[in-house]
């Protein structure tokens, strides 16, 4: 089939922030090569980013519990990777994290940008986006929240690292403070 | 056809190349055949082919096989066309099709109602795909699919029936005996 296509759709690499260069940053510093994701306004930034650089691997899935599976598979095939996600999706993903990523100790990052805190337009968006923390707390699963640009490279490189000591799905949660909202309302 | 036979034929075809065992009594029938490049799941139903695409993608030059169970494909229907959309060649993914959840007690899937999963593999771009009822007819189509350099999807007809057998409960040692089969000559 087609593999030409870009993954990030209409988004571009020089538009791409800064934290989306953190990111990446500090995912190569840990050999995290392969970014499977389900696609999203937030995450689209990062991929542009990321397709234009021969170092990481944008594998794209359909779901988001694909998305542990695969992580799990590549971890076994002896690769890192990274889930990208909106918070929505990681709803779709909850079993499969606790049944299959938790329970055989399965360490991947799992980047979740989040909708409903700050700046929704979307009353739809609010529920699961709120029940993030708390989703990911229930499972055991460790997460923090990246708000602040002078924060990222010290929240980054420690969570990954601890990350992989822990042997465990680790939550990234990108704020609106972050990553900014749309102006719709 | 019996499906522990036909899990013998696979574990004998497929040598070296490593095996994802489907939640229940697919992984189960593995069992007398154990080996560090079977993985054994014991929950998250569905998540085989997955599993195995992400095996798939990290060990490019090994076939991957994946047995998984017609009820659980139909719980990740989706991930035939994330396999189509990675262009993973090195997959075989054989689907054991008794009509439905054996091991909830025999409830009956898409499967017993028409549902066609060698079509749906096709229409997600699985360049080979077969349906086969007989054990004779899976042992030459899964030979011809092992030795082959692009994506499969067999779809094997079998017979109910509960296995005897379960593999060892100790997650992390199923993950690392598998991991090190894996990565120690990659």
């Amino acid at each position: 089939m087609v593999t030409v296509i870009k993954r990030s759709g209409r988004h571009q690499a020089a538009n791409a922030p800064a934290w989306a260069h953190h990111v990446l940053d500090a995912f190569r510093a840990e050999e995290v090569r392969n970014l499977v994701f389900v696609p999203d306004t937030v995450m689209g930034r990062l991929l542009a980013l990321a397709e234009e650089d021969a170092f990481f691997r944008p594998i794209a899935v359909h779901r988001e519990e694909e998305a542990v599976g695969v992580l799990s598979g590549l971890y076994l095939g002896g690769q890192r990777g990274a889930m990208l996600v909106q918070s929505s999706g990681l709803g779709n993903a909850l079993n499969a994290l606790g049944s299959l990523a938790a329970a055989y100790r399965i360490p991947f990052p799992m980047l979740i940008s989040l909708r409903g805190e700050l700046g929704e337009f979307n009353p739809a968006q609010l529920v699961m986006g709120r029940a993030v923390p708390g989703c990911l707390s229930a499972l055991g699963l460790q997460h923090l929240t990246l708000r602040r640009e002078d924060e990222l490279d010290v929240l980054l490189s420690g969570a990954l690292k601890t990350c992989y000591t822990a042997e465990e799905p680790f939550g990234i949660l990108l704020s609106g403070q972050l990553t900014g909202w749309k102006p719709e309302r | 056809m019996e499906r522990g036979d036909a899990t013998r034929v696979v574990v004998e075809l497929a040598g070296e190349a490593p095996i994802v065992g489907g939640v229940g009594n697919t992984t189960f029938d593995l069992v007398p055949f154990d080996r560090p490049t079977i993985f054994h799941m014991w929950n998250s139903m569905g998540m085989a082919s997955s599993i195995a695409l992400g095996v798939a993608l990290a060990q490019p030059d090994r076939r991957i096989v994946v047995l998984d169970g017609d009820g659980a494909l139909l719980m990740n229907l989706g991930s035939l066309a994330t396999v189509g959309m990675a262009d993973a060649r090195n997959l075989v993914h054989v689907v054991w099709d008794n009509g439905g959840w054996e091991i909830t007690g025999g409830q009956p899937a898409g499967t017993s109602f028409g549902v066609d999963l060698a079509s749906a593999g096709r229409a997600c771009g699985i360049p080979h795909t077969a349906t086969v009822d007989e054990l004779e007819a899976f042992r030459q189509v899964f030979a011809e699919a092992i030795a082959d350099d692009e994506a499969w999807l067999i779809v094997a007809r079998v017979a109910p029936g509960d296995s005897p057998h379960r593999p060892d409960k100790n997650l992390v040692r199923l993950r690392d005996r598998f991991r090190a089969a894996l990565t120690a000559s990659a």
